[in-house]
């Protein structure tokens, strides 16, 4: 749907973005996670056309550039507007037409669960309203890119499972869908591809279920200390790794199992336990920042 | 884009209505009437009913046009900015709101000094839309140039550079012709000293040129910009336009197209920072 090629976005010294290249495919669920200050934020300003590249370019993959939806970190709104006064400026601005604009709106309420609070003022709203607001005026006039900034802060399990639960349904309606958010957990059950990014630069990116897949690991527990045959150990593959009593495998190394098994029994270790497990994503984070 | 610009539009222009700004200058109009046309007091010459309410939508308009920016550049907005194909549509919509909301107090002061206030003929009313329009256009494009939400780098202080030196530049041109004449004077002994005559002489020229008629060449030169306004106050004393002055409501509106493009092209290429 949408390529970026060579982007880099400047703030006078400071790069946000460095010559990021990146393609958003057509119903995609992409999710971008990073720490604070990574530029996933500047990320998603850039292509829904609030900021504008220092260079590189952001265009779509055929066709006329998409309708985006996008809903920002912050949760400012008019405050004096109530809910329906505001989905139907955003629903006109949108090109909805006028005869169904009552329909587009009662849609996305429905969708984010505010279809009882319709008249209600936006400066009455709590939190996790006005996040459901947020994202109900994202999905008016049925924008072919959603941009979601932080869509599940503010809310409770419960809200946090219905907004998934939601992100999930248009992802199965076919929208293409850009997640920015710290939570692992939102970008592991909604997102089919995943992008980390710190100081600007893309650490990582890969199908979330090959990230999830490919990063493998199995855990041999022993019942001594393997520092005196370290060396040994080492010497079988680059991606084992020792830790006290523990053997770590991983990727490829685990294919060298049942050597490194052998191994340890030869020289007299007890194997007590043995756990072949895949990486968390939290794992896969943490190696991609550090 | 006319159903989007049109609801903007409503939008922007209900938000500075129902505010504590709206509120304001809703009461500086009210005051300004009573100030400028007390109702207790004599009829008010024609001209001056022209001329003065022609000032008082230049500065609502340019106000106004400041309020609205203000809340169309707020954070806020993003999620509706981003919908538009095109940032011009958000753009008109400011000015035209500004514009909408000038209108509407224009006339209320324009009718509440015709209480008491000059016979209006029909000659004399036909020519207040494009007078009165032209200016307030002119007024409100300039005072984009003003805001946050269309500056881009250094062009606030360029615009309003170039303008500070032309209005300086009008109402000082003596004293910087006689201080150019005095330069050029000193420019001409030097050259004198040091043997070079023919340059002497014509830094000589210059400086009994910029001494006799250098004022009256440079105020018109700075005050070629101010010529519409002059024209059109000129005409609106005297009661009758000729053929040339009848063109300054069209300069102005030139100007003012001049103007909303630039602000326009430093618009739709900033990156846009709305405050939270």
């Amino acid at each position: 749907m949408i390529k970026i090629t060579n982007v880099t976005k400047q703030f006078y010294s400071l790069t946000a973005i460095d010559n990021l290249s990146l393609r958003l495919p057509q119903g995609e669920v992409l999710g971008i996670l990073g720490p604070n200050g990574a530029g996933k934020t500047t990320l998603l300003k850039l292509i829904a056309g609030i900021l504008h590249p220092t260079s590189g370019s952001i265009q779509p993959i055929s066709g006329n550039w998409p309708r985006i939806g996008y809903k920002p970190e912050r949760l400012l709104f008019p405050n004096h507007l109530t809910i329906t006064r505001y989905l139907e400026l955003v629903a006109l601005v949108s090109n909805v037409p006028t005869n169904r604009v009552a329909r587009s709106i009662r849609h996305s309420l429905q969708q984010t669960g505010l279809e009882t609070m319709a008249h209600r003022k936006i400066k009455e709203c709590s939190k996790g309203m006005r996040q459901r607001l947020a994202m109900a005026q994202a999905l008016i006039g049925n924008p072919d890119l959603l941009l979601l900034d932080e869509p599940s802060s503010g809310l409770d399990p419960h809200g946090q499972a219905e907004i998934n639960q939601l992100i999930r349904n248009l992802h199965q309606s076919g929208k293409t869908i850009l997640i920015s958010s710290h939570r692992l957990r939102e970008i592991t059950e909604v997102c089919t591809y995943l992008v980390i990014l710190n100081h600007g630069r893309i650490l990582y990116e890969n199908s979330m279920a090959s990230a999830l897949a490919a990063r493998a690991q199995t855990i041999i527990e022993t019942d001594k200390d393997l520092s005196p045959i370290q060396d040994a150990l080492l010497t079988l593959h680059e991606d084992i790794q020792i830790d006290g009593n523990k053997l770590y495998l991983r990727n490829e190394a685990m294919r060298l199992r049942r050597q490194a098994l052998v191994m340890l029994l030869h020289a007299g270790y007890d194997v007590t336990h043995v756990e072949q497990r895949r990486k968390t994503l939290a794992e896969i984070y943490a190696e991609a920042v550090q | 884009m006319t159903q989007r610009i049109q609801v903007l539009t409503r939008y922007f222009f209900r938000r500075l209505v129902f505010s504590f700004s709206g509120l304001i200058y809703m009461i500086l109009a009210l005051a300004f009437w009573a100030v400028l046309f007390p109702p207790t007091q004599q009829t008010p010459d024609i001209a001056y009913y022209v001329i003065v309410i022609g000032a008082f939508g230049a500065a609502i308009s340019f106000l106004s046009t400041l309020s609205i920016a203000s809340r169309a550049n707020e954070a806020e907005n993003y999620p509706v900015i981003v919908r538009l194909p095109g940032r011009i549509e958000y753009l008109t919509a400011v000015l035209v709101s500004a514009l909408l909301f000038t209108l509407i107090l224009q006339l209320l002061v324009a009718l509440l000094a015709l209480f008491r206030g000059p016979v209006l003929t029909t000659g004399r009313f036909l020519e207040l839309p494009p007078l009165w329009l032209s200016v307030n256009i002119t007024f409100a494009t300039l005072a984009l140039h003003a805001t946050d939400f269309v500056t881009a780098g250094w062009s606030r202080v360029n615009i309003y550079g170039i303008l500070a030196i032309l209005l300086f530049g009008q109402s000082n041109s003596a004293p910087a012709s006689n201080w150019l004449a005095g330069q050029m004077a000193n420019l001409s002994r030097f050259f004198n000293a040091h043997g070079w005559p023919s340059i002497a002489q014509y830094a000589s020229r210059a400086a009994t040129w910029f001494a006799t008629r250098g004022p009256d060449s440079l105020r018109e030169f700075f005050g070629v910009v101010f010529w519409p306004f002059r024209a059109m106050s000129e005409g609106s004393l005297v009661g009758r336009f000729q053929p040339v002055q009848a063109l300054a409501p069209a300069v102005l509106l030139l100007y003012a197209s001049i103007l909303f493009l630039l602000a326009a092209d430093f618009f739709a290429n900033k990156d846009l920072d709305f405050t939270e």
